[in-house]
């Protein structure tokens, strides 16, 4: 059976100015502008909501699950955690402001 | 024009036609909150099906908003306006009563051009004289922006899309719009409002409403009805026999137990 659904898209929220984009879900939709319009329903209709992305999901990359042992910490390298530090919240895009990285 | 505070400030003349303008905007939205409703579960794509109930659930809150500034200009609170009215004492365009008959084509047509039209009224009273209304129509009209993209956006698309969507979209725009003109139907309160500076009247409101459409029908390839005579009463309370069905259906609970609580 063929598949008739429309393409993908991963859909991306962010609360507040300057928070993080934070994952939530996906949708289905023609085209980035209509998911867009339907992943506001869908995920912001309950919570707040300044910004949302859209993100086809062919353009996603991921690394293999088997390869997950390649994460791991084996010795102690305690001394290279960097608590303390203040790290940029974040992504630059060419729709987002440029004046919430902190 | 000097900015009205209060529903005290009003003449009774004003006042009366105040009444009318709220029962038809309160009534064109609960109406097709309700028709728009009929879609959950149903709509032909999950996401589109969430969509639609949402913005449902905005037009009845919307419908609330009229209803409760009724009540404070005397009328009955918002859940007796609702249901337990008469067909006959609705002030809904014939617009929104009309059944779905399951056409997505229709309901979203339907959709985009009562968005269009209640854009172009909202941004009106925001600019009116009268600053309870103003506020309230500001709030509305945030809401109303998405579903005005919303609609916009779909009927963009199916107008351009196959030829079956195109005659579709087609068919559904020359059934709709002697009724979406019918949204503008002048009334005995459009002389009270102009002149206090409240709200413009119905056949100014229609040129905008007209010029805010045209233009994104031609971009659907779709051709604009411009022979279409308006369907006039729903403003004086003669409705489709489908008000009365859905009517029915709405007040069904209502009228088995007027005072439930749920």
């Amino acid at each position: 059976m063929t598949d008739t659904q429309w393409p993908i898209y991963e859909v991306f929220h962010q609360q507040a100015r300057g928070d993080p984009h934070m994952y939530v879900g996906s949708v289905h939709a023609t085209d980035p502008e209509m998911a867009l319009l339907l992943a506001k329903e869908q995920y912001a209709r309950r919570q707040a909501c300044v910004n949302l992305w859209v993100v086809p999901v062919e353009a996603i990359t991921a690394s293999d699950y088997e390869d997950a042992d390649m994460f791991a910490h084996e010795t102690d390298k305690s001394y290279r955690e960097s608590w303390g530090y203040k790290t940029p919240k974040t992504i630059r895009s060419k729709d987002v402001d440029q004046d919430q990285s902190s | 024009m000097k900015p009205i505070e209060s529903f005290d400030d009003l003449t009774t003349v004003t006042r009366d036609a105040l009444v009318d303008l709220l029962y038809r905007l309160g009534d064109d939205e609960l109406v097709l909150g309700h028709r728009n409703s009929e879609w959950t579960g149903l709509a032909p794509i999950l996401e589109e099906d969430i969509a639609f109930s949402s913005m449902a659930q905005d037009e009845m809150g919307h419908a609330q908003v009229y209803y409760q500034m009724l009540h404070a200009l005397g009328e009955p609170d918002p859940d007796t306006i609702a249901f337990s009215r008469k067909p006959r004492e609705y002030r809904c365009a014939s617009l929104v009563s009309l059944a779905n008959d399951k056409n997505w084509a229709f309901c979203l047509l339907r959709q985009f051009l009562y968005d269009a039209s209640e854009t172009v009224r909202l941004t009106a009273l925001c600019e009116g004289t009268l600053v309870p209304l103003a506020q309230a129509a500001r709030k509305i009209r945030s809401e109303e922006k998405y579903h005005l993209m919303h609609g916009r956006s779909w009927v963009l698309r199916l107008g351009n899309a196959t030829d079956e969507s195109h005659e579709r979209m087609q068919t559904a725009l020359y059934e709709a719009y002697p009724h979406a003109l019918g949204l503008f139907e002048p009334t005995a309160a459009d002389e009270p409002l102009t002149l206090a500076g409240i709200c413009p009247r119905e056949e100014e409101l229609r040129r905008q409403w007209e010029s805010a459409v045209a233009p994104v029908l031609a971009d659907a390839g779709l051709e604009q009805p411009e022979t279409a005579q308006a369907a006039y009463g729903g403003r004086v309370g003669h409705h489709p026999e489908s008000l009365t069905s859905l009517l029915n259906d709405m007040q069904i609970v209502y009228k088995i137990d007027p005072a439930a609580k749920w």
